[in-house]
């Protein structure tokens, strides 16, 4: 099966600042695709891109077999999305607000008992009030207007911006079981997010992106190939140390040796591990903060995206 | 820098280009009806029978300042000081808005309530920006008046008082803005609260009593319940009295120190007058973007019909009165004349309040076209594209509304005017050809204004708001104002509603219709091309 969306080196000028410097990213159809980076990478701007919102300087984008600017009305009906940063009407009731993004999207011919049926649902599991007025929503409630919108017509894929940013720990649960429905019904979810645990639980794969690049894309597992598994146990006074083939970085400090070694290398390590005893045995593969860190960490954080968008 | 100065300078910081306009622009308006005055009433027989006239017809009161004799200098304060105010206040009451309850609404107030900053501070620094904003005002419209060579101690007096009812518009709206919760809201009780002030100090004038030779009037009671009152009694270049300012004083004391006691007591975000809870489900008619643009847009554009309404009233109820400072007053023959080319006067009254009611128009369609851009730099233009609809689509949905608004100015218009002569004593239905063909001409007119700005929007959205409004300001400028400050022909054409179709006599005059249809057809297709293949341009 063809993928959901496809970039080519996907550019995004603005300016002078590259916002986006050629963005090679692919989700495929059932996946939830985690789309990881700190702010101002470029996870927004590659939304509006695949959205089309704005117009890539150069390079090719394809979502569910369109292209994103040309037929972006035509799109848009399979497409439920959550801006990164919601804004509401202010003098719009959150329930009318929900109402009008569901009609611009299905039109009128639409299922409209089904869509009434899941509305009420939604409402209810994210607790949200639909007759106060958009003005008067804080965030997170003006994040769960934006959710309810996107989840209360069914659609083949979902470009979510952050999409639990303001909600707290209860409603990202809520946020989660939705995700897991969608998924059954066989869409394919771009989830951006610099939450890394709710990356690591909820995505298939992911990509993550610096300075409008991917740098990184697999499924976690993938990923952790790539970087080295922390192995460290108890040194009792006055033992000495074998020698570990492919440790690196070994220290010995208040009594615990620590070293680490490429994750695909761990059973090699094992035999000498047991010959010593190894007591208090901590074997850790790498989080996918490490992960993240290893991409940012430093001299990355020293690093932020100029443009800002 | 100490806490108050960093809340003041960022203030000044923020307003400095948008106050500078304002002044520049009232101070400019100050100068120029120098040159108006000294054109269009020369001679002091000239404007002793003006103010006969209008001491005489109490209508015309209400349109203008208080009469206190047929000095050159006395004469400008008669024609322009009220309208010195209303600028003053109107610049004062957004000021007001800005930055107390806006503020507040955005959730700025919240991160500057929360530093040793407090509650009352920025409060306090609002005020002294108002102050600062007020006396620069005075000062600049002095000194206009003053380089006319008309005297000091007269233009002072003008300019003080300019600025003394500027700063007790400020102070009331400051008060309206602690009352009520959002900024639209205050805004709007803001400029009620001035156009009402503006109508109840002329009806005291008209009511007021006028002296022997008909040059002067003391102005009623009413009239002394409104700061327009108040800064009308200073009388510069006559009494130069500046006791009545002392009304202003107080009352900005009492106002703003309620201001304070009420930020002072009341929760960050309250407000005393609580808001109604909305409809859980959306209407019908709440679907697509023109449903949309039409549910924002729909509370002004009553707004701008009910204008157009009284506009027109005015226009056919007012004629009869016109009709005898024409025959008496050359100057206003002359004005009145150059407008309608050569119809009764009674046309030319029509044509007159008609060229306003296209200045309506305009603001209406610049106003919904604006909505779009403020749609955009909110954010609440991305959900829309986002959903199944196309970029021109949504934009003609706010550009249908924008039209839909200069067809209700301009019917409200049409209606008004036909009540206004259904109302007068031997009723003369003959003007309502002019009347529907003004009428029409000018929404054509108005719709040059809606194509342009639209242009802007597709192609600078940054600029839409400010070049939008501007053009309609140099259009009335030009069109309207052109002909009293002796523009030359070729200039006042420039301005779409000085060249739209217009009754001449018998005749009907299409003047500059053809370019006018070109402007739109070429303007429209080019913004709906360019429209097609427009990026969202959020703020910033």
């Amino acid at each position: 099966m063809d993928a959901v969306i496809t970039t080519e080196s996907l550019r995004k000028q603005y300016g002078r600042a590259a916002a986006l410097d050629g963005l090679d990213l692919e989700v495929a159809p059932g996946e939830i695709h985690g789309f990881l980076g700190p702010n101002g990478a470029g996870k927004s701007t590659t939304i509006r891109i695949l959205l089309g919102l704005v117009r890539a300087s150069a390079g090719r984008a394809t979502v569910l077999g369109g292209d994103p600017w040309k037929d972006a009305a035509r799109l848009h009906r399979r497409i439920a999305s959550v801006p990164g940063d919601v804004s509401v009407w202010p003098n719009l009731s959150g329930g009318e607000t929900i109402d009008l993004l569901a009609r611009l999207r299905q039109g009128r011919d639409s299922d409209r008992v089904a869509y009434r049926r899941e509305r009420e649902r939604l409402l209810e599991v994210f607790e949200l009030d639909p007759r106060k007025k958009g003005r008067a929503y804080s965030k997170g409630n003006r994040q769960k207007v934006a959710l309810v919108a996107a989840f209360a017509v069914p659609a083949e894929l979902y470009i979510l911006d952050e999409p639990t940013s303001g909600l707290d720990p209860l409603m990202e649960l809520v946020f989660q079981r939705e995700l897991a429905r969608v998924r059954e019904t066989g869409a394919a979810v771009l989830l951006s997010s610099h939450i890394l645990s709710e990356v690591e639980q909820l995505c298939d794969r992911m990509s993550i992106i610096r300075s409008g690049r991917v740098v990184e894309t697999g499924t976690l597992a993938e990923l952790r190939h790539l970087t080295r598994t922390e192995v460290s146990f108890e040194v009792p006074h006055g033992a000495v140390l074998p020698a570990f083939p492919d440790a690196h970085d070994l220290v010995v400090t208040q009594g615990r040796a620590r070293f680490t070694v490429d994750s695909d290398a761990v059973a090699a390590v094992l035999p000498e591990l047991a010959r010593f005893g190894a007591p208090g045995l901590r074997v850790e593969p790498p989080s996918l903060e490490e992960l993240f860190l290893r991409h940012y960490g430093g001299d990355g954080a020293g690093h932020p995206d100029s443009s800002g968008r | 820098m100490s806490r108050f100065g960093a809340l003041l300078g960022v203030r000044l910081r923020r307003d400095a280009a948008q106050l500078a306009l304002w002044i520049l622009g009232t101070a400019a308006l100050a100068g120029l009806t120098y040159v108006g005055v000294t054109g269009s009433y020369g001679t002091e027989q000239e404007r002793a029978a003006l103010l006969a006239t209008a001491v005489a017809n109490p209508v015309i009161l209400l349109f203008r300042g208080l009469p206190s004799g047929a000095g050159e200098g006395a004469f400008l304060g008669f024609l322009i000081l009220p309208f010195l105010v209303m600028l003053a206040a109107f610049m004062s009451s957004f000021l007001a808005v800005r930055h107390t309850r806006a503020d507040e609404e955005e959730g700025r107030a919240e991160l500057v309530s929360a530093t040793p900053a407090a509650r009352l501070l920025p409060l306090a620094a609002t005020v002294v920006h108002a102050v600062i904003a007020n006396t620069v005002l005075a000062l600049l419209c002095a000194a206009a008046v003053a380089a006319t060579g008309l005297g000091v101690r007269g233009a002072a007096v003008l300019g003080l008082a300019t600025g003394a009812a500027g700063l007790t518009f400020f102070a009331l709206s400051l008060v309206a803005a602690q009352l009520v919760r959002t900024s639209r809201a205050a805004n709007a009780v803001g400029v009620w609260i001035i156009m009402a002030s503006f109508v109840l100090c002329g009806v005291g004038n008209a009511a007021g009593t006028p002296s022997a030779d008909a040059q002067r009037v003391e102005s009623g009671w009413l009239a002394w319940l409104t700061p327009f009152g108040w800064a009308e009694n200073t009388r510069p270049y006559d009494r130069d009295d500046l006791a009545p300012l002392l009304l202003c004083a107080l009352a900005v004391v009492v106002l703003v120190g309620a201001a304070l006691a009420l930020q002072g007591s009341r929760d960050l975000g309250a407000s005393l007058l609580p808001e109604r809870s909305g409809r859980a489900r959306a209407r019908a008619s709440l679907a697509g973007p023109f449903g949309l643009a039409w549910r924002l847009s729909r509370g002004a554009l009553l707004g701008w019909a009910a204008g157009g309404l009284v506009t027109g009233v005015l226009a056919t109820r007012l004629s009869a009165v016109l009709d005898q400072v024409s025959t008496q007053v050359p100057a206003v023959q002359v004005l009145t004349q150059a407008l309608a080319r050569d119809g009764s006067l009674a046309q030319a009254a029509v044509v007159i309040f008609f060229t306003m009611l296209g200045v309506l128009a305009s603001c209406c369609a610049v106003q919904s076209i604006c909505r779009a851009r403020q749609e955009e730099a909110r954010g609440t233009a991305e959900p829309v594209l986002s959903a199944s609809v196309g970029r021109l689509h949504w934009f003609a949905g706010h550009a249908a509304v924008a039209g839909l608004g200069i067809l209700a100015t301009v019917v409200g218009g049409i209606l008004g005017a036909a009540v206004g002569i259904a109302s007068l004593a031997d009723a003369d239905w003959s003007l309502l050809e002019t009347v529907l063909v003004t009428g029409a001409g000018q929404a054509v007119a108005a719709a040059v204004f809606l194509v342009l700005t639209a242009l802007v929007f597709v192609v600078a959205p940054r600029l839409t708001i400010p070049a939008g409004w501007a053009l309609v300001v140099v259009g009335m400028m030009l069109g309207l104002f052109g002909p009293l400050f002796g523009f030359p022909q070729w200039l006042t054409e420039v301005s779409p509603i000085a060249v739209a179709p217009t009754v001449a006599g018998p005749d009907v005059d299409l003047r500059g219709l053809v370019w006018l249809l070109l402007a739109i057809v070429l303007g429209g297709g080019a913004s709906a091309l360019l429209m097609r293949r427009r990026e969202l341009a959020p703020a910033g």
